[in-house]
């Protein structure tokens, strides 16, 4: 016998019927079970919205602005209002759904109701709704929205002065908006709400965090303007003389722990804004501590923790080495061990390992001395892009440990074919942090680079190297040119043979191949423009279709990328490095790739492209009768076309690296043993580079006089010849 | 006076050091009880504060009456929050879970815990109930999707989900999931949701008084033998053991 109490539950599309039932009283039970159905539960919200109910309560709630008040329609506005909350509670797909149904006006209409329920009903929605990136900006920089925002400010309402605080947190981002809101006199309210309830408190935090970012002034106004003033620091303190900037420092030990958390990521805000305000070594040492401690709450405060962590010490030694000391790699470490980790815990917890070995070797050391590299691989294959690319990160970090590079501790399979396999991961953030590591994974120092090929690592590099996106572009090629780094002839060869010497040359420098290679007569910009706009929306396999087409049209002619041009020349230096028969890579294909590089100097707009390009002629230089005469081919064009040789113009640039590059290569061309070592310095000579050369025996730079005295003393030898 | 002696002094004095404690009479110990001054208005805060805290609305309205003390909080939220834990306390978590999306439908949208363990005891109760087949179907819908998002949430589901397989619950290892006190846990959670949800402290200021008063006895109990409390339910001074 079936009980009575089992009846089975309401159908969803009933749920719906509901809602369009003319009787009030039946749409507002429909409202309230939907409410109850979907609070708290992910699952529901999705159904729910599959089934439009979204759009539904939404009309619902449109309906009953237009009817007269009375209890029922009170309730039903109330509950609607609720509904429409729940669905963008931490649900973007929800908040998406709400914000297309047009609610958004009718909530904030809701605002200015004489009913204290009704108006607590629409702001706690719509700070749901403000809590989501998907929300609309609000322009502070319009009179009337920001004397909408004081009056949310100055509501005695929690939930409304609430709402006020999330729309700043949510929308405040540039300088002139966050000026106008300090103009405004919104410091002073978010103060006073300091001093007010925890969810004003906590909302607080966050604005001043808002306003505070990245500018100095505020920051300023914040900790001077407060002197001597508001009563609620005085409150909070309990002394008088303290500024609102204590109040901060004292909710760091709530007892609630969100308000510590945010209070941290406050004062970190502000140091990181101002580096004149806390700087004293007790804050510091509070501020690393008490975040280590937050890391423990299993909620959802231990899982936004490791994020402020980092931006307390990312790229701040002194506070990566303060850290080090309070035990911070064995703490994130333990946390990396434990199962079943929150997504969002675990990709803060890798960047968190990640930040502490970006400069410290001790980091580094300590980390790898904890064993607990395989969590670490194991992330590389978690569901979460997120953490893939975490995991790589933190990857990258570690592997900067030259001492571990050296021992060939990282060129493994365990990390390598993961590695590799994230190369064709769908996330382009995943690629590039992929290959972030893989760069420094292949420089490895032994002879093990074999297993990075065998795994299929260079056809990717290769791939990629050619990928529509320049970060993929220049971190491929990154990898590559660390690939080549003291690499064998043989493994010189396979990247070379995989990579051709046409494409090399078409990264490094464009070609002189004509518009009539492109379809319909189109000029290369312009299809190049329309390619672009149109492969955002293609599948990947199209694209690498799209890809390899193109670089048979030679389209890819010049990168339009310095940076890539620059790891371009970085990966032939590298290429060219060492015997004789590895410099023979270069004249592939008739000297293409010199040609391309003699070229790229000619028009380098970069001084990094310079070095690299004189790195490469000078290795090259260094090579036989045939290889020299090539170089001073490239540095003394046979047609004098009346501008300024590259040559001249490095040996006078500003750049002591430049200088430096460029006289190494005048090194090498005279080496007086060589045959023909005799006619190149009478070229030199003549093209005024000699006497250029004269003028830099008293370079600034050690590095640059000694080798310029060098040059001179080489080109003594044949003085007797010289008139 | 010979070395013996001075010897044997000196020892003697060495050890009365070492083992009589500093003794303080009743007479003492009340003056110097009696020099402490206690505002009154603070204890009728403190006692305010436990009312409003434990939830005694009744108390506390005549308590504002007669003492004049004003509560830290709206009293008719107290009210609300009482229903919601008594729902809870007598197995209607249904009820409960409405009644706090009611008072703040925040609560259990933020809090994944807190809507996991109230789930779990609505599980309890139709287990309790013997509702088989409906336990299976609840733990399936509404709880198995949880636990794919929490690992803990997933091995307290098969906790639960055990109490199916045994004939006699009552004897068997997760019996105590069905025992009352489980009902008390989770209504207490609730409790201290709503109240800090109300920026209000989950627990009254009273018994951490308490227990500091047992803590500073036990500091001084190594220095010296005084008049102690040792029943804090009379608060009675016991004469020191000397």
């Amino acid at each position: 016998m079936p009980t009575p109490t089992s009846a089975p539950p309401h159908s969803a599309p009933d749920f719906l019927s509901r809602l369009a039932s003319p009787d009030p009283e039946i749409k507002l039970k429909a409202l309230r079970d939907i409410k109850n159905q979907i609070i708290g539960n992910r699952t529901k919200k999705l159904s729910f919205l599959k089934l439009g109910a979204v759009p539904a309560v939404a009309s619902v709630l449109a309906a009953s602005l237009s009817h007269s008040p009375d209890d029922v329609i009170h309730n039903i506005v109330v509950q609607s209002a609720a509904v429409l909350g729940s669905f963008a509670c931490g649900f973007d797909a929800g908040v998406r759904a709400v914000l297309d149904s047009a609610s958004f006006p009718h909530l904030l209409r809701l605002l200015s109701s004489p009913d204290d329920k009704v108006v607590d009903a629409a702001a706690r929605s719509l700070r749901m709704i403000y809590q989501s990136k998907l929300a609309p900006k609000f322009d502070f920089l319009e009179a009337k929205n920001m004397e909408f925002l004081l009056s949310l400010l100055n509501s005695e309402s929690e939930n409304v002065s609430g709402l006020g605080a999330s729309i700043i947190t949510h929308s405040c981002e540039s300088g002139p908006e966050q000026l106008a809101l300090c103009d405004a006199g919104v410091l002073k309210k978010l103060i006073n709400l300091l001093g007010g309830t925890l969810s004003q408190r906590n909302a607080s935090l966050e604005s001043l965090a808002a306003i505070f970012r990245g500018n100095p002034d505020v920051v300023s106004k914040f900790v001077e303007g407060s002197k001597n003033g508001s009563e609620v620091v005085l409150k909070c303190v309990g002394s008088e003389g303290v500024n609102a900037l204590t109040c901060v420092s004292e909710l760091t030990k709530d007892r609630n722990l969100r308000t510590r958390l945010l209070a941290c990521e406050c004062l970190i805000v502000i140091r990181n804004t101002c580096p004149g305000y806390l700087q004293d070594i007790g804050i510091k040492m509070k501020l690393v501590n008490l975040l280590i401690e937050l890391l423990d709450d299993p909620g959802q405060v231990g899982d936004d923790a490791p994020s402020v962590f980092s931006s307390l010490i990312t790229e701040k030694e002194d506070m990566q080495k303060l850290a080090f000391e309070a035990n911070a790699v064995n703490k994130f470490c333990h946390h990396l061990q434990k199962n079943q980790l929150n997504p969002k815990r675990l990709q803060g917890v890798l960047l968190a390992l990640s930040d502490l070995c970006a400069k410290l070797e001790s980091c580094r050391l300590a980390f790898l001395s904890l064993k607990v590299l395989n969590s670490v691989t194991d992330a590389l294959t978690h569901d979460s892009a997120d953490v893939r690319s975490a995991a790589c990160i933190c990857l990258r970090n570690v592997t900067r440990s030259i001492k571990n590079l050296c021992a060939g501790y990282f060129m493994n399979e365990m990390l390598v074919i993961p590695l590799v396999r994230l190369l064709d991961d769908p996330s382009i953030s995943v690629q590039v942090a992929a290959l972030g590591a893989i760069s420094n994974v292949v420089v490895d120092f032994t002879t093990r680079k074999s297993t990075f090929v065998q795994c299929g690592g260079t056809k990717q590099l290769v791939q990629l190297s050619k990928s529509m996106d320049s970060t993929l572009r220049l971190n491929a090629l990154w990898a590559l040119r660390n690939m080549m780094f003291l690499a064998d002839d043989r493994c010189k060869e396979t990247i070379i043979l995989e990579l051709t010497a046409s494409l090399l040359a078409s990264l490094i420098a464009a070609t002189s191949t004509g518009p009539e290679a492109f379809p319909f007569g189109m000029t290369a910009p312009t299809f190049q423009l329309q390619v672009s706009a149109s492969v955002k929306s293609l599948k990947r396999s199209d694209k690498v279709y799209l890809i390899v087409n193109l670089c048979s049209f030679g389209i890819l002619t010049a990168d339009p990328e310095p940076s890539i041009q620059e790891q371009a020349l970085g990966f032939v230096r590298n290429l060219v490095d060492g015997c004789a028969k590895s410099i023979e890579f270069i004249f592939a294909e008739d000297g293409i790739i010199l040609d391309a590089v003699g070229r790229q100097l000619q028009s380098a707009s970069k001084a990094e492209i310079g070095i690299q390009g004189m790195y490469v002629l000078g290795n090259v230089a260094s090579g036989n009768e045939f290889h020299k005469e090539a170089v001073m081919h490239q540095l003394l064009p046979q047609v004098d076309n009346g501008t300024q040789s590259f040559m001249m113009k490095f040996l006078q640039s500003n750049d002591s690296r430049l200088r430096t590059a460029a006289v190494w290569a005048i090194v090498n061309l005279t080496f007086p043993a060589c045959p023909g070592a005799f006619s190149r310095v009478v070229k030199l000579k003549n093209a005024g580079i000699e006497s250029q050369i004269r003028n830099m025996v008293n370079d600034p730079c050690l590095d640059v006089k000694l080798r310029a005295r060098t040059v001179l003393t080489q080109s003594m030898t044949f003085s007797d010849g010289l008139t | 006076m010979s070395l013996f002696w001075i010897v044997f002094r000196q020892l003697a004095e060495i050890e009365a050091m070492a083992t009589s404690k500093k003794l303080i009479t009743r007479e003492e110990w009340e003056k110097k009880l009696n020099d402490v001054k206690i505002r009154k208005e603070d204890m009728n805060k403190l006692v305010m504060n436990f009312l409003v805290t434990e939830g005694y609305v009744d108390a506390a309205e005549k308590f504002q009456k007669e003492s004049g003390t004003e509560p830290d909080i709206d009293l008719a939220t107290i009210t609300d929050r009482m229903a919601v834990k008594k729902a809870v306390q007598c197995g209607n978590v249904e009820d409960a879970i409405e009644k706090v999306n009611d008072l703040n439908p925040e609560i259990l949208d933020t809090n994944p815990q807190l809507f996991f363990h109230l789930q779990q005891q609505r599980l309890i109760e139709l287990i309790r109930n013997g509702k088989v087949e409906e336990a299976l179907e609840f733990a399936q819908e509404e709880l198995a999707p949880r636990g794919e998002e929490n690992q803990s949430f997933l091995e307290e589901l098969e906790r639960t989900v055990a109490l199916l397989a045994f004939e006699d619950v009552s004897n068997c290892p997760v019996g105590e999931l069905l025992d009352i006190s489980q009902r008390l846990k989770t209504a207490s959670e609730v409790n201290a949701a709503i109240l800090t949800s109300q920026s209000h402290e989950k627990d009254p200021k009273l018994p951490s008084l308490l227990k500091m008063l047992i803590w500073a006895q036990n500091q001084l109990d190594e220095k010296a033998a005084y008049p102690r409390i040792n029943d804090l339910s009379t608060a009675m001074l016991e004469d020191p053991a000397v």
